[in-house]
């Protein structure tokens, strides 16, 4: 018997597990990346795979290519974090951790609303690659290509992104200025041009979540990914905000217990789950604020 | 006559209500080592900081071959060509030590690389040994010659140094102190920010003390040995 | 001169409550739920003022709070006879008790003082981005249980049969407690410490106040007063998880840094001035008459309108529309504006 049929699951919620993992690693990339370098949590992270998931709603309404809709997605996305980066996190750069962290709880909250004007709460349906939530059958068993596709796509990301960051200046200056930004200004580099890349790629980061996201779930709704962003910033705090490792690690992790739980428990035992998470969630910041994947003592968020 | 490198003219920096620095006035040239020396909190760091752009500047000139480095942001002051070795080195210790001298050619402005990078090398070897380590795992002297070295590599008309010898043992104070007289030798500008006195006067063209962020008293090399004086300028 | 600065800081407010409250007597009663409402608003962003405007820490979870007290309110003052229809499965206790309207309100205010108190002990040490998601975490833990316990209300079920006592008076009484106990408690010492170490945490370390219990304190006030505007709020209109939940913290929250976080004035102008606009615009999202024409706006622009706003005052004027101050002596304006026109 293996671990998963004695855990209840079978290869299919595996498949699901390692998929929600690794599109939950990616948003904890988009939003690390962003905190690295600003020390500004960005709330509205979630609307940024919204507004993707809505522009490829907009193609699949109007019968355009798949290609045209992802192309739309990203470049949605990838305007919108630059306009938010402009209009709210520049002009923020110099204010407290707390109205840093009111400001984009207001933003994320603007968008989705701006969503629910524009669209309407009845929601789009952005179903152009529905095609892939069709089974493959490996070795006799069904599993759904979006499930394997994700994971290989997010994998592929997360090694992009190693080689982008460990070999590249652009990539050994947003390093820097994640360890220390006001050093590396002394040392020329650019602080603009190191806070615009992290943006950039975190847009291209979510545009990819919410092209593999619409797969599984083609209704966009105004509030789409939104339970996601929380799980995942939860995940993002439990691993550890103040590396991109640990960071990333713990976004995986909630990604997999969640579409390992979802799959495998009955649902009224799952009522009290995110509770559970949260009070997770707080112990960790009070006795190991680092995060549960660093070393024990490492420093963090502030503390009293 | 030209203007000499690096000027401050009646230079002005307020900490909120304090003046850290009153109307300071200094040059330094081509090739020249000049010492700002004084006791803690006297503004010492702060004239730093404001040349750098660090802290805004209140009042006065801060002019860089002519040019004014005023309201001019960091990063755009070391890629005209001004270097910072900071308080505490500031290493990244979790980068190697050739990332960090990498970061140091981030503000250089043209020119061969390479050859930079080779000249910080055959100033300090220690660092060349540790080139794939985590900077972190360098001690306390290395790292202030790796902090050196990544100043260096911009290949900056200015150097300005913020208490390189601070906690490190008298031998590797020599060490650093001697890599400053080769430095000078090549053209660069240095303005030395020291608590060390006596040294800091021994090696420097000219000494400057400042006390509660005024100048009081330029002191020569030949003043190294009179305490007398030295302790009567700290003490005004 | 002293005092009188001290009485301005609680009458100006005061009367502003007291003014509406009167405002509220001359209008319609579809308009007058609005002021109701508005009052109501008024005694949750006062709560939110007392610990966030003097501890500097932002709490994302005090509408836990006002969940608590409006549950607690809620339950106890309904009839005995009406409850099973909502809350088949509630504990023994709950079910068989019914108390009048005022004790409904005290016990709404003592719950979720010691909610907050309970929930404060571990979280006070946090400051910064680490209270935020904290306090986040609680307003997520709390949402969950009272959704899903049924033991101990209504959960996914929206309070119906509860006594509407909230009409004006009710509610104007209320802001005013709100108001007088964040007067009293920011003139006392232990309000004094508590801005200091908003000001400069270190220094007030160094002459002996404690970060952590004066923090503790202000949450635990804050959460009582935001239990009373539960009780409040639920003897006024039909209550539920959701209405109590993100949109209810994101819209208080606005109302406070519109208004000014770090005053008591801010607070209580904030609240009024975004209730009315809020009001309004939901009058125009079912076509309101104006002396132009009809003004008819697609539902949902009240949201977009006011988060809007308070992108925009935390981008352009951070401290609010007030400052952050309170309001000063007339005299004081005018030689204000003088040197300013002089200089």
């Amino acid at each position: 018997m293996s671990i998963a049929t004695f855990l209840g699951a079978d290869w299919q919620t595996l498949a699901d597990a390692f998929g929600l993992g690794g599109i939950y690693a990616l948003m904890a990339v988009g939003i690390g990346l962003v905190f690295g370098v600003l020390r500004l949590v960005n709330f509205a992270y979630g609307q940024l795979v919204m507004a993707g998931a809505y522009a490829l709603a907009f193609a699949y309404e109007r019968g355009w290519p798949v290609w045209v809709g992802v192309l739309l997605c990203f470049g949605v996305v990838i305007a919108l974090s630059l306009a938010m980066d402009l209009v709210v996190f520049r002009p923020l750069r110099s204010q407290s951790p707390a109205v840093m962290l009111v400001a984009t709880f207001a933003v994320a909250f603007l968008l989705q609303s701006i969503a629910l004007l524009w669209f309407g709460p009845l929601g789009k349906i952005a179903a152009s690659l529905s095609s892939l939530n069709q089974p493959w059958s490996i070795g006799g068993v069904d599993i759904r290509k979006i499930s394997i596709v994700a994971t290989l796509v997010a994998a592929g990301c997360l090694v992009a992104l190693v080689a982008l960051l460990g070999r590249t200046s652009v990539g050994l200056h947003m390093r820097a200025a994640a360890l220390d930004f006001r050093t590396a200004r002394l040392l020329g580099v650019r602080a603009n041009r190191v806070i615009g890349s992290a943006v950039l790629l975190s847009g291209l980061l979510a545009a990819t979540v919410a092209v593999m996201m619409t797969v599984q779930t083609p209704l966009v709704t105004p509030d789409f990914a939104l339970r996601d962003t929380i799980l995942v910033l939860a995940g993002v705090v439990l691993g550890g905000m103040n590396r991109l490792i640990s960071a990333t690690l713990g976004g995986f992790a909630i990604g997999f217990a969640s579409g390992f739980l979802g799959g495998a428990l009955p649902t009224d035992q799952s009522q009290y789950l995110p509770s559970f998470l949260f009070a997770a969630v707080i112990l960790v910041l009070l006795i190991r604020p680092g995060g549960l994947f660093t070393r024990a003592g490492a420093q963090a968020v502030e503390r009293v | 006559m030209s203007a000499p490198l690096l000027e401050l003219d009646g230079l002005e920096v307020h900490h909120g209500a304090v003046h850290a620095v009153r109307g300071l006035s200094l040059s330094v040239d081509r090739g020249e080592i000049v010492g700002l020396i004084g006791p803690n909190g006297a503004g010492k760091s702060s004239t730093l900081h404001a040349v750098m752009g660090l802290v805004p500047v209140a009042g006065g000139a801060v002019r860089l071959a002519g040019r004014s480095l005023v309201a001019r942001r960091p990063e755009d002051v070391a890629r005209a060509g001004v270097a910072l070795v900071p308080e505490g080195r500031r290493i990244f210790a979790e980068l190697t030590v050739e990332e960090n001298l990498r970061l140091g050619v981030a503000g250089h402005r043209n020119g061969d690389r390479k050859a930079a990078v080779a000249h910080a090398y055959e100033l300090f070897p220690v660092v060349e040994e540790f080139r794939r380590r985590p900077a972190g795992a360098l001690s306390g002297g290395q790292q202030q010659q790796l902090a050196i070295a990544r100043a260096l590599v911009a290949e900056p008309d200015v150097l300005l140094l913020d208490e390189p010898s601070l906690g490190l043992a008298p031998r590797v104070v020599d060490v650093v102190f001697e890599a400053l007289q080769e430095i000078r030798t090549r053209g660069i500008a240095i303005l030395l920010v020291e608590q060390r006195a006596q040294r800091t006067v021994a090696l420097a063209d000219r000494s400057h003390v400042l006390s509660n962020g005024r100048l009081r008293l330029t002191l020569g090399p030949e003043a190294a040995a009179d305490t007398d004086t030295l302790v009567s300028a700290y003490f005004a | 001169m002293r005092h009188a600065r001290a009485a301005l800081e609680l009458l100006a407010p005061a009367f502003l409550v007291i003014a509406v409250g009167l405002f509220g007597t001359t209008v319609s009663s579809s308009t007058e739920t609005y002021v109701i409402t508005t009052l109501v608003n008024v005694a949750i962003v006062v709560a939110l003022y007392v610990f966030i405007g003097n501890s500097g820490v932002v709490s994302f979870g005090h509408m836990s709070f006002v969940a608590v007290g409006a549950w607690t309110a809620g339950i106890l003052s309904m009839p005995t006879g009406e409850k099973p229809a909502i809350m088949p499965n509630l504990a023994g206790f709950l079910r068989d008790t019914t108390v009048g309207n005022v004790p409904s309100l005290a016990l709404a205010a003592a719950v979720g003082a010691v909610y907050a108190l309970v929930v404060g002990l571990p979280l006070m040490r946090l400051s910064g981005l680490a209270a935020g998601i904290a306090t986040f975490g609680v307003l997520e833990i709390t949402h969950n249980v009272l959704r899903y316990w049924e033991k101990i209300g209504p959960g996914l079920n929206t309070f119906s049969a509860v006594p509407e006592t909230t009409g004006l008076l009710q509610a104007a009484v209320g802001a005013l407690i709100a108001i007088v106990v964040a007067f009293m408690y920011q003139r006392s010492r232990y309000g004094r410490m508590l801005r200091a170490t908003r000001e400069d945490p270190a220094a007030a370390r160094a002459v002996g106040v404690s970060v952590y219990g004066q923090r503790l304190v202000a949450f635990t006030l804050s959460g009582g007063l935001a239990g009373l505007a539960g009780g409040l709020y639920v003897h006024l209109l039909p209550l539920n998880t959701e209405g109590l939940y993100l949109n209810l913290t994101f819209i208080t929250l606005a109302m406070l840094v519109i208004g000014g976080l770090t005053s008591l004035w801010g607070a209580v102008v904030g609240a009024v001035v975004v209730s009315a606009v809020d009001s309004f615009l939901a009058e125009a999202e079912n076509g309101v008459q104006l002396p132009g024409g009809t003004l008819d706006l697609p539902a949902g622009t009240r949201i977009v309108v006011v988060g809007a706003l308070m992108a925009l005052v935390l981008i352009l004027r951070p401290s609010g529309l007030t400052g952050g101050r309170e309001l000063p002596l007339p005299r004081a304006t005018l030689r204000g504006l003088l040197t300013k026109f002089s200089a």
